[in-house]
């Protein structure tokens, strides 16, 4: 490796032209209701583990459309159910995460 | 009574004997593959049981209770109860008084499997006894009995809402060809037996049939063909039984004993639970008790629609009735034969793979020390008026209390229990009692009855009392801690699914609200209280999937004209108030606000 | 013979109806409910954008519609369609032949108790903003202390909601927040702001000015995520619980106040009028107009008019032009039948 003495950064642009949608297309099949978001945050705000792990559906949904890995935020869900309560829009929270446990690879 | 055919057998036992012989070995391979599908803990359980004096004596009792009397059956439905019992206990004494028959009168046939079955074409009336006669008419009353139930059963498929019961499970093809033989055995035992009577005598059902049928049809040449059709009946009756809904009648035989043996459900396709599936006799009660299928909707997701899916290994469906499901667990409570149909749900659930592990999130919450502990629960965070309320009662009664989730935020795994992940459940509980333990409190108070039924069942704290709301409130009256006095405002006490059905506590909180407020009660209360239809049971029902099942429930709890809604759940609570047309409150809530 | 025209109610939307229909000559009669005329907008201290005093506002309408008969503390029992028209029988035994109806019923302000999860009516300090505005109009509020240190301001409480059977934007609050919030600002220097939205939708006239007022001169904070729970601490302050949306992560503050930004619901009383008079109610829960491009003022029946909230969330401007647009329609309907 010859030193420039720079390094290339990889871009960190989402393009969405380019941008593999097909794991939150699987998910929409599963649970029409979660393309209803509308980012308002209820469900992080109210997040039993949210205050620890940083766990949001909101942010789960959103980084699953844009390509992001959100198998730690998952992984710490203990499905009690607040979200669902919560969301103004009524989606199925719970259903959401549970499918996307199951898909997510 | 002598034997009229030398020989002892005519070519037409052959299509009984070719049915009896094909379910007796069906059943007696599914026995084996059962048993064998136990675990050996289970199978010793059930052999010990099978020979322990006690459990024979209760295995007896049940077995005619339910299967033959229909017991509890009647006590549901009194034109049920006889339609049921009087085929089922009708037909058992046909075949105790065939046996009696052969036995009394042609000793030496007793070997011969079908003589029993076809008794009055083997013999011919060499005088008449009284012994004969009263057999006779035993035989001729027993038959008019199952015929009765037979005819019950053909009017309830025309007029089925005489019967109360508005819904049915959409029968198969095969269990009409089982339904329609098994209307067709009796009349035509009958048609046989009075063809036959001149010869071999009867009574007042055979004997007048077959006075009239000599007036105008030659009896000689209708009687071999009816003992044909009678025959053939009873070989396609238990050809297609194993493949019908008419399999429950072995079934709950088998399901019985095993249940008293106290075994269990342990996996939802195997041993056990596949007695409970094939116990299921399709009656539909679970259409009419599931909250789900108001107006109609889901029909096809209710438990008997799970037990047939089952039978048929039909994974798509059985995940898509599993999800769906509320847990509410009225099914169960109504069912006649005890069908789980929440556990099976829980279990086909627990048998799906997740790429991504469970992890518990870990805290470090040091909690006071203090005598009693109250954990409000995920939900209640969201409801304050609950936590607020139990807060105030516990001040003004001078207890030393502290809570365990102050802020919001731990859950106790129930959850996570019933979407089937049960090993991530443990490792939540196993962190909860550890916290728990640490604190050094006496009793855990909780108000939540989802969390209740969850620490009652599922969490080992030696030491601390697990103890509910209600009962410790009614405690702190009955031990003049608080006094309440009675408010004007009349309430109806709506039963949540956890408390009631879960945990079976339907006095207590009727109890602590008739102490400060009025109390009446609606159409459908304790065990066949309908769900709000907010629980988190359901995986897979949407918000406004549920809208109609909480309206349906409000309606029901509208029929007392009481003034408000008292329920003791916040998730029942938060849902009612959504559509309620008057104000819900928790008990809690009510009391507090009754101290005086 | 001078044709009989009757509003129900006299809300703004009514009081300017009640003014122009009288002026073209009409025979108009005001039926109003409660004991006062004005409506939701008589208990309102200020106006945005400009801050104009509601009271003299109100008190000018009012006096323009001299020569109206107006009967307060009354509702409507029925409507009947006739020949001549409708007729109405009203609560105080009068009946009206009226030729035609001008339904201007207004809103109903969200039942902020019924979001149990922000706690009003259970916590000593959550108020709405109706609350606010009666606090401004001089009323005492226990609810809202001497030298508060923060206060918070909840949007979209039962708007844009499922969960609270609303789905419509209420249209005002984004804007009444920010004024409020100025206002608060303004007796309480000291005190942190903040403001938790969703979106912050200010369309209309001058209202983005307002609210880089609201930002550059009153540093008011604005936090994007909707409030999830509120909770109380142990001194009695309250925790208020959201989602930093904007980064990503949990947040919490502890406030002195908390005003909830309650939406506008269709009144609840209309429902037995438009079964009555079998108008017909839109998705929104709010009346159906004959389309909501050029005929929102019109109902599906001939003769029944709409001006204001009764056909969805409306603003004060908005709702006085269509108050002058249906006195309009009227005019023209009934130089029509003539």
């Amino acid at each position: 490796m010859i030193d420039f003495g720079f390094t290339l950064s990889k871009s960190s642009t989402v393009d969405l032209t380019t941008l593999d949608r097909s794991r939150y297309d699987q998910l929409i099949k599963l649970v029409p209701t979660a393309r209803m978001c509308m980012n308002c945050g209820s469900c992080g705000a109210t997040c039993t583990v949210g205050e620890y792990k940083g766990m949001s559906v909101r942010k789960v949904l959103y980084g699953i459309q844009r390509g992001e890995d959100v198998k730690a935020m998952l992984s710490s869900c203990m499905l009690c159910g607040k979200c669902t309560m919560v969301c103004p829009r009524g989606i199925n929270t719970r259903n959401l995460i549970l499918n996307l446990c199951k898909i997510y690879d | 009574m002598i034997d009229r055919i030398p020989s002892g057998f005519h070519p037409f036992v052959i299509p009984f004997l070719v049915g009896m012989a094909f379910v007796l070995l069906y059943c007696g391979f599914a026995l084996l593959r059962i048993i064998h599908q136990l675990s050996w803990q289970d199978r010793k359980k059930f052999f010990l049981s099978l020979i322990t004096p006690t459990t024979i004596y209760k295995n007896i009792r049940d077995i005619f209770a339910n299967c033959l009397l229909h017991i509890p059956l009647w006590k549901r439905n009194k034109l049920f109860g006889y339609m049921h019992s009087s085929i089922a206990f009708g037909w058992f004494m046909l075949i105790v008084l065939g046996h009696l028959e052969v036995i009394l009168f042609v000793p030496g046939r007793i070997n011969l499997f079908y003589y029993p079955i076809f008794f009055n074409y083997f013999v011919a009336e060499a005088d008449e006894t009284i012994r004969g006669s009263l057999l006779f008419f035993l035989m001729d009353f027993f038959l008019l009995i199952v015929m009765s139930g037979i005819a019950m059963a053909m009017f309830r498929r025309i007029k089925n809402h005489v019967f109360g019961v508005k819904r049915m499970a959409r029968p198969t093809f095969l269990n009409l060809v089982g339904l329609y033989s098994l209307w067709a055995i009796f009349p035509l035992r009958w048609l046989a037996e009075s063809f036959t009577a001149h010869i071999s005598g009867g009574s007042f059902m055979t004997i007048p049939a077959n006075w009239l049928f000599r007036q105008f049809l030659g009896n000689e040449l209708n009687m071999l063909p009816t003992w044909w059709a009678y025959s053939f009946a009873l070989c396609i009756f238990m050809c297609v039984l194993p493949f019908t809904r008419y399999m429950h009648i072995p079934a709950e035989m088998l399901l019985i004993p095993m249940r008293n043996a106290g075994l269990k459900v342990r996996n939802s396709r195997k041993g056990f639970a596949k007695v409970e599936v094939f116990a299921c006799p399709n009656c539909g009660v679970c259409i009419d008790a599931c909250p789900m299928t108001v107006d109609n909707g889901n029909v096809k997701d209710c438990t008997v629609y799970l037990t047939r899916q089952l039978r048929r290994n039909n994974e798509e469906r059985i995940q898509e009735i599993s999800d769906k499901c509320l847990l509410c667990g009225k099914c169960e409570a109504l069912c006649q034969v005890g069908v789980e149909g929440p556990g099976l749900r829980i279990l086909e659930r627990a048998r799906r793979d997740y790429a991504v592990p469970f992890t518990y999130p870990a805290t470090d919450k040091a909690i006071e020390s203090r005598k009693v502990l109250y954990f409000a629960g995920c939900m209640t965070h969201l409801t304050p008026s609950i936590g607020r309320s139990v807060e105030a009662i516990l001040k003004k009664a001078g207890v030393d209390f502290t809570w365990l989730d102050p802020q919001g935020g731990l859950c106790c795994g129930r959850p996570m229990f019933t979407a089937g992940r049960i090993a991530e459940a443990k490792s939540i509980v196993a962190n909860m009692e550890r916290l728990i333990l640490e604190s050094g409190c006496d009793t855990l108070l909780v108000s939540c009855p989802i969390c209740y039924k969850m620490f009652r069942e599922n969490y080992n704290l030696p030491g601390v009392q697990v103890t509910n709301y209600i009962p410790f409130i009614n405690e702190l009256i009955d031990s003049h801690k608080i006094r309440v006095e009675k408010s004007d405002i009349c309430y109806v006490y709506h039963d949540p699914c956890e408390l009631g059905r879960g945990c079976g506590m339907y006095n207590e909180p009727r109890q602590l609200l008739g102490r400060s407020a009025g109390i009446a009660e609606s159409a459908h209360n304790r065990e066949e209280s309908i769900c709000c239809g907010g629980s988190l049971g359901s995986l897979s029902l949407d918000f406004a999937q549920r809208e109609n099942m909480t309206k349906a429930a409000l309606n029901d709890l509208y029929t007392s004209n009481a003034d408000a809604v008292a329920t003791a759940c916040p998730l029942c609570l938060a849902t009612f108030a959504r559509y309620a047309d008057r104000p819900v409150k928790d008990i809690a809530e009510i009391v507090n606000n009754q101290i005086i | 013979m001078k044709q009989n025209i009757v509003i129900i109610g006299g809300g703004i939307a009514g009081l300017e109806a009640a003014k122009q229909i009288h002026n073209l000559g009409y025979q108009t009669f005001l039926v109003e409910k409660s004991d006062h005329l004005g409506g939701h907008v008589a208990s309102w201290h200020r106006l945005f954008p400009d801050m104009i005093a509601t009271k003299p506002l109100i008190k000018d309408m009012i006096s323009a519609i001299k020569g109206v008969t107006v009967f307060l503390e009354t509702q409507v029992n029925d409507v009947e369609g006739v020949r001549e028209g409708y007729r109405l029988s009203l609560s105080n035994g009068i009946n009206i032949t009226a030729q035609a109806v001008l339904v201007a019923s207004g809103f109903q302000l969200f039942e902020a108790q019924r979001k149990e999860e922000y706690g009003y009516g259970i916590y000593d300090h959550v108020i709405t903003n109706a609350d606010l505005e009666a606090w401004m109009n001089g009323n005492k509020d226990q609810r809202i202390p001497a030298a508060p240190k923060a206060i918070g301001f909840v949007h979209c409480v039962g708007s844009r909601d499922l969960k609270a059977g609303n789905s419509q934007c209420s249209k005002v609050c984004c804007m009444t927040a920010i004024k409020q919030a100025i206002e608060m600002k303004e007796r309480f220097p000291n005190a942190e702001v903040y403001c938790f939205y969703m979106d912050l939708r200010l369309f209309g006239k001058k209202y983005e000015d307002f609210y880089i007022n609201a930002q550059r001169d009153f540093g008011i904070h604005f936090v994007r995520g909707r409030v999830s729970e509120v909770s109380e601490t142990i001194d009695g302050r309250l925790q208020v619980k959201a989602e930093d949306t904007l980064i990503g992560r949990p947040l919490k503050v502890q406030l002195d106040t908390l005003v909830l930004m309650s939406g506008m619901c269709c009144n609840p009383l209309i429902q037995k009028l438009a079964e009555q008079a079998r108008l017909e109610i839109d998705s929104d829960g709010f009346l159906k107009s004959r389309d909501n491009i050029t005929n929102i003022i019109e109902s599906g029946r001939e003769g029944i008019f709409f001006a204001g909230a009764c056909t969805g969330t409306k603003t004060v401007p908005e709702t006085v032009a269509e108050a002058r647009a249906a006195a309009l329609s009227i005019h023209n309907y009934l130089l029509q039948n003539d």
